[in-house]
């Protein structure tokens, strides 16, 4: 309530910006001619202002961040694209396109130095963050193209390819995982795949005409406001669940990957983020619901798909609603998901483990992570169709130009093994966000958010135990709260690249009280045409 | 004597043993694995280019361009003769793929992407000789987002003009390597092809031709059935145009083509196939769509000439 308070405050004073800018010209933000002394106050009390405003926008940028998510975000027209150099020569209709093509590039080099830990790896449990300093990158290219197939459908493909290295072989970590580009199973060894091939048909049923930019992943059209939309194809689900309204592309927001979208949102996809499936979506006017179906992988944390969308699936659903709160934009959602995998419950695996210790980490021949805690459960001992539920709600409101602030929580049972995403049982995560308009640079975006992952007791009391899951397991457990805190600056250049520099501190990684903090410090260079 | 002899007989057995073990690993370590490679020769031409192959050089007007889907199954791609000639392996019997291109076109020029996803590849693994040969394990669900060896070209139409007699071009690609060896869609190394084009339409006859290297720097000979560096491309294709109402027509008549490798090139380690096709397609200003089929056969199965094959292919073009 406080901070609301504060951010009011601050709004309020930010409010009086333009006639204050106008200063030398007599006007006195609706106040009379002071006297010397008081210009000298007011002069401090300027030099105060502009250093608040930068700083209330690196505070604002993090919510920005943790709105982002896997899509890519509309190309405004007064950046430089080909699509809007074909237009400006009148070679391409870019408001009611029938084709459209995109690229982006982007490498992200972070270093974490040592840190302490009392434990690593052991009684031979593999999946701690090792304490040594270590340098992590990865590199991204993609190509975004789209056609109009015929009235209504449009086709998108995404080419990309990635080279990566990340710390400690990706794992160690939860929700904090400090690069949403990571990618498990990646090499150094550049990989080209598609990420995505689908068909979307609109339907249109009246309401208002709204404009969609050109941009990746959208033709320059007009939608109904009242619509209806149905997605087939190979996608990622962030492309149309808990999407950001604030436009900021991921590939210029936050980096850690609690904030791409719910850290306990275990949506269904293969090792690279991307799944196979349906979506249906029903807008009418402020308001929309959509439903999806998706593959999730053969196997937790693997490339493989397994098709059988009858007996394997990912399930959401999510209500949005967008709103205006004294004419600034908002929004709020509630997704709620319910996955069907062959995957194991925590409560399971040690009960096997319990009823014989044979039945250990090192003795199961069935898909596992490689664990030699022979003192261990596994899951591998305990896969089987289960169900993994979870609920979460999300809000977004900007409270100024190009200012805006976001939260999201989810809440997942917390009794089966992450199959996709992270390990995170249940997650919160609050930010800021900003572009650079207030300071003059209206491309950069600068954000601070906080993000917090928890495990369910019987989550931790399988890692307490020895056992591993596809990420965290470091062979004994102090349970606490993850937490990071990503505080980033994106500066643009040249018309067509961002350079990002980004602080990460993550306390209890893994869930492990006993081990760091850590710090992560990144740089980012990324463009886009 | 009777001792004498059983002696001798332990001492042969005791020398036969000693030769086993020494020279078993060496004669198991001889039996080489042979590794894969692209093993699909049906080379597609650019997207809007008309043919599956050969290219019609219908380059014309302002900025247009054209989206192509194209999916196809082939029969015994790679079948490989044993050093006895009469023992065959169907290393690859069964390929099925899709492919996804796009291409821009402005004048004369056209520039253009395409980038290929297996679908499935299945065979026989065996040994020939001294080789073992490990048949691929492909299939959608196991490789969901494999696109392998992707090509950027760019084709030039140098004489002629659309609908004329004659057309002359030339092409070249880029071929990035994708994928793995182990599953037969790639070389694992860059590739490229330069091609002369010819084409032309006689009243109601079309026709087209290409000659061409495809710069291939993957050499795995003596591995039977292996590439053997770069290779002489060629082709040609006829058919004849039924033009029907609203500027619809259909095209039919066959396409040969083949590939043949410079450093064998006259020891027969050529594949030839022919593909008789169909295309169902509406052409002039505007948005246009072609609809392909075509169904062939090897006339020389070496390679990479399936022993039969059926391609499907969806082309939607224009300018503006």
């Amino acid at each position: 309530m406080r901070l609301w308070s504060w951010l009011a405050a601050v709004v309020q004073h930010m409010n009086c910006r333009e006639p204050c800018a106008t200063m030398s010209n007599g006007y006195r933000c609706g106040v009379p001619e002071r006297s010397p002394g008081q210009a000298n106050l007011v002069r401090v009390l300027n030099i105060a202002r502009s250093t608040l405003r930068v700083v209330m926008g690196f505070l604002l940028a993090s919510s920005f961040a943790s709105a982002q998510n896997g899509a890519p975000a509309p190309r405004p027209s007064d950046e430089f694209s080909f699509m809007q150099l074909l237009a400006d020569k009148g070679l391409h209709d870019i408001e009611n396109e029938s084709w459209n093509a995109y690229g982006q590039f982007t490498y992200i080099s972070s270093w974490k130095p040592s840190f302490s830990a009392p434990y690593t790896n052991l009684n031979g449990s593999i999946n701690s963050l090792l304490p040594t300093a270590e340098r992590s990158f990865t590199g991204t290219a993609t190509l975004y193209l789209g056609v109009r197939l015929w009235k209504g459908a449009e086709g998108y493909l995404v080419p990309e390819l990635i080279s990566e290295q990340p710390f400690s072989q990706l794992r160690g970590l939860g929700g904090a995982i400090q690069n949403f580009e990571l990618q498990k199973g990646g090499t150094s060894v550049p990989q080209i795949y598609h990420s995505r091939i689908f068909v979307k048909q609109t339907v249109g049923l009246g309401g208002k005409s709204l404009v969609e930019e050109s941009g990746p992943l959208q033709l320059g059209t007009h939608y109904d406001s009242r619509r209806l939309v149905f997605v087939a194809g190979n996608f990622s689900i962030l492309d149309f669940f808990d999407t950001n309204a604030f436009d900021v592309d991921p590939r210029d927001g936050f980096l850690g990957l609690g904030f791409l979208t719910y850290g306990a949102y275990d949506f269904a996809s293969d090792a690279r983020g991307y799944s196979y499936g349906g979506v249906g979506e029903f807008f009418w006017d402020d308001w929309a619901v959509r439903v999806g179906r998706i593959t999730p992988p053969k196997d937790p944390n693997q490339l493989p798909v397994d098709f059988r969308l009858f007996k394997y699936y990912g399930d959401q659903i999510e209500l949005e609603h967008k709103h205006k709160i004294r004419e600034q934009e908002g929004m709020v959602r509630a997704l709620a998901f319910r996955n069907r995998e062959n995957m194991g419950r925590f409560s399971d695996a040690i009960a096997a483990f319990e009823a014989d210790a044979k039945e250990n980490a090192t003795t199961c021949t069935g898909f596992n992570y490689g664990s030699q805690n022979a003192g261990a459960p596994d899951l591998c001992w305990a896969r089987k169709p289960n169900v993994k539920k979870g609920i979460g709600v999300f809000a977004e409101q900007y409270i100024g130009h190009d200012l805006g602030v976001f939260g999201r929580a989810m809440y997942a049972d917390g009794q089966t093994e992450v199959y996709a995403y992270t390990s995170d049982d249940r997650s919160a995560t609050v930010g800021l966000l900003a572009k650079g308009s207030s300071w003059s640079r209206p491309k950069d975006v600068a954000g601070i958010g906080g993000n917090l992952g928890w495990i369910s007791s019987i989550h931790a009391k399988y890692l307490g135990m020895g056992g591993v899951d596809g990420f965290v397991g470091d062979g004994a457990i102090t349970a606490a709260a993850e937490k990071s805190l990503d505080l980033f600056y994106s500066a643009h250049f040249r018309g067509v690249y961002w350079l990002t520099g980004d602080y990460q501190h993550i306390t209890n990684p893994g869930f492990n009280a006993a081990r760091g903090p850590v710090n992560v410090f990144t740089v980012r260079i990324h463009g886009q045409f | 004597m009777a001792s004498f002899e059983s002696h001798r007989s332990c001492a042969y057995a005791l020398l036969a043993g000693f030769v086993l073990l020494a020279f078993g690993p060496s004669l198991a370590h001889a039996q080489q694995p042979a590794s894969g490679f692209a093993v699909e020769r049906l080379y597609q031409s650019a997207p809007g280019a008309g043919w599956f192959v050969m290219d019609d050089l219908d380059i014309s007007g302002r900025l247009g361009g054209a989206v192509s889907l194209t999916s196809g199954y082939a029969r015994n791609p790679l079948v490989i003769t044993g050093p006895d000639g009469k023992q065959k392996l169907a290393v690859v019997s069964e390929e099925a793929f899709v492919d996804f291109g796009a291409a821009i076109t402005h004048d004369r020029f056209r520039g253009y992407i395409d980038f290929p996803v297996p679908l499935l590849l299945s065979g026989t693994s065996g040994t020939l000789g001294q080789y073992q040969f490990t048949a691929p394990s492909v299939s959608f669900g196991s490789n969901p987002d494999t696109v392998s060896d992707p090509r950027i070209g760019f084709d030039l139409r140098l004489l002629g003009e659309p609908g004329g007699l004659l057309r002359l071009g030339a092409g070249a690609q880029l071929i990035f390597p994708s994928g793995s060896r182990a599953d037969y869609v790639t070389d694992d190394k860059y590739r490229a092809m330069f091609r002369f084009l010819a084409a032309g339409a006689a009243g109601a006859f079309r026709y087209a031709g290409q000659l061409g290297v495809h710069v291939r720097t993957l050499n795995d000979a003596p591995v039977p059935g292996s590439p053997d560096g770069s290779e002489f491309l060629y082709g040609i294709s006829g058919g004849r145009r039924f033009a029907g109402p609203n500027g619809w027509a259909v095209v039919a008549g066959p396409e040969i083509f083949g590939e043949t490798a410079f450093r064998a090139f006259f020891s027969g380690e050529t594949g030839t196939e022919a593909l008789l096709t169909g295309r169902f397609e509406h052409t002039g200003t505007g948005r246009n769509l072609r609809i392909k089929l075509g169904v062939g056969h090897a006339l020389v199965q070496n390679f990479g000439a399936a022993q039969w094959r059926i391609v499907f292919g969806v082309e939607m073009f224009g300018q503006k």
